[in-house]
């Protein structure tokens, strides 16, 4: 066990394959992908998604609090509950300042700004909503959640764009190493699906054009794949030091072994195509880790589906990691959940470890030729010491998490 | 007049409808300050009744705003 190792004690995820940690692993291990026509975006160039399917706020947190709640703080706390119920921690009795919050989103709530950039235009000044910043602005995924849980300890936000979730665990993780605090809850969440942000999106050339045909239109690796599907959603860690964790008999799903995180310094959307800043984020997670190259048997990689992505990432993956892991992208199940991605990707890393099964690539039907990497195109069951998984975001941002069995 | 400031406050506000009652105050029905901007601005918006904020924190119930409601309309 490595010296900076935490135990991941609780899970909970919102996804588009649905609300909860089971019925997300379960298409994730099915390969069923998830996007769909948008009846939001209807007439709009970009008209596909993954869509989180039959979210009811008012059920789920009740009418009065969801209603001053944006969409991206909405999933988080209904993540975060699952995760804390996980974990068998009571909220009630904690000692609350030694809770920390650290969570990662790459916008806020932008569907929030839209509604009242109407207002304003269309219908009256006075009239735009004093919730308007109390809703949208993005530290307000970290002081919501401990409004909720009554979590008084370090409380943050990290924005590194798609890679939100994963640089979120990493420093929530270094909090604990470093004795801020006893336990986090930590993560990424994501509610971007808006017609604006998705013409923006669409302009960068980042989307998949296959417009008619979403359920195979995010291929991960793929030779065919053409740009990325949005998603939207959150993934909830609850962490703790090993030693705590063992103290107070919790179960330990996995451990966040190690944590790597560098900066390309390249372009502002384009990975640098030779992958040098993903590849030294993956060494930095071994070396934090402990761990050598060949010790690696999984990767959960970001996988976007976008040309540039996949092609830096998997030659990047053959040449760094010498003991042939078996690769998968969920983004072919999910699609790209921006900044809740790394989040729910690394919950996907540790259901993945613990129960020593690959969930597959979704639709990947003809490999990109121009890659020598193994990946799983069926859930694969395999032994799993030790997986990484990865995420990199707009503006050159790497974070690669170790994820270590229990 | 109390009938249209329990319907904003239950379908707009999301209160619960067996909180608000006439003697009820602010705490009891959980209107903090932007609660009562955002009730300020429906009644503006959607019934042409003009109450500031600054307003709506002075009088001490429900019952009383709803009072002020009354007087406003009138004057329209």
């Amino acid at each position: 066990m490595g010296r900076h190792d935490v135990a991941v004690t609780g899970l909970g995820l919102v996804t588009p394959a649905g609300i909860g940690v089971g019925p997300s692993w379960e298409a994730a291990l099915e390969g069923r992908p998830t996007a769909a026509h948008d009846p939001e975006l209807a007439g709009n160039p970009v008209r596909i998604a993954c869509r989180v399917p039959d979210f009811n706020p008012d059920l789920l947190l009740g009418g009065r609090r969801a209603h001053r709640l944006d969409r991206f703080v909405q999933f988080a706390l209904v993540a975060a509950r699952e995760a804390v119920a996980d974990a068998g921690l009571d909220p009630a009795t904690w000692d609350g300042a030694r809770v920390g919050v650290v969570l990662g989103c790459a916008d806020g709530g932008p569907a929030t700004v839209e509604a009242q950039h109407r207002v304003l235009i269309e219908e009256n000044p006075a009239w735009v909503s004093p919730l308007l910043l109390p809703m949208q602005l993005p530290n307000m995924l970290a002081g919501q959640t401990a409004i909720e849980f009554r979590a008084t300890g370090p409380n943050l936000v990290v924005a590194t764009a798609c890679a939100s979730g994963a640089s979120a665990i990493g420093a929530a993780r270094d909090l604990l190493t470093l004795d801020r605090c006893d336990i986090v809850i930590t993560g990424g969440s994501e509610a971007m699906i808006t017609p604006l942000v998705m013409a923006g999106f669409a302009k960068m050339g980042a989307l998949s054009k296959r417009q008619d045909d979403p359920a195979t239109a995010s291929r991960p690796f793929d030779a065919d794949r053409d740009g990325f599907v949005a998603g939207e959603g959150a993934g909830v860690l609850v962490l703790e030091r090993v030693a705590d964790a063992a103290a107070r008999g919790a179960r330990v799903r996995a451990r966040i072994a190690g944590y790597g995180a560098t900066a390309d310094a390249h372009h502002v959307t384009s990975p640098h195509p030779d992958g040098i800043g993903i590849e030294a984020a993956l060494h930095a997670a071994l070396a934090d880790a402990g761990a050598q190259p060949e010790d690696v048997q999984h990767v959960n990689a970001h996988g976007t589906s976008t040309p540039l992505n996949d092609l830096a990432e998997g030659r990047m993956l053959h040449r760094a990691l010498t003991g042939d892991p078996l690769v998968t992208s969920t983004k072919g199940v999910t699609g790209h959940l921006l900044g809740a991605a790394g989040a729910v990707e690394a919950a996907f890393g540790v259901l993945a470890v613990e129960q020593q099964c690959v969930p597959p690539t979704a639709n990947l039907h003809t490999p990109d030729p121009r890659l020598d990497i193994k990946i799983a195109t069926a859930p694969t069951t395999t032994r799993i010491d030790l997986a990484l998984s990865n995420s990199f975001g707009f503006g050159g941002q790497n974070a690669v998490l170790a994820i270590a069995r229990a | 007049m109390f009938d249209t400031l329990k319907e904003i406050l239950v379908n707009k506000l999301k209160v619960t409808p067996e909180q608000v009652v006439p003697e009820a105050t602010r705490e009891d029905v959980e209107l903090d300050s932007l609660a009562v901007v955002e009730l300020s601005l429906v009644l503006d918006k959607e019934f042409s009744i003009v109450i500031s904020d600054d307003e709506l924190l002075e009088v001490p119930t429900i019952g009383d705003m709803a009072r002020l409601m009354e007087e406003r309309s009138a004057k329209v």
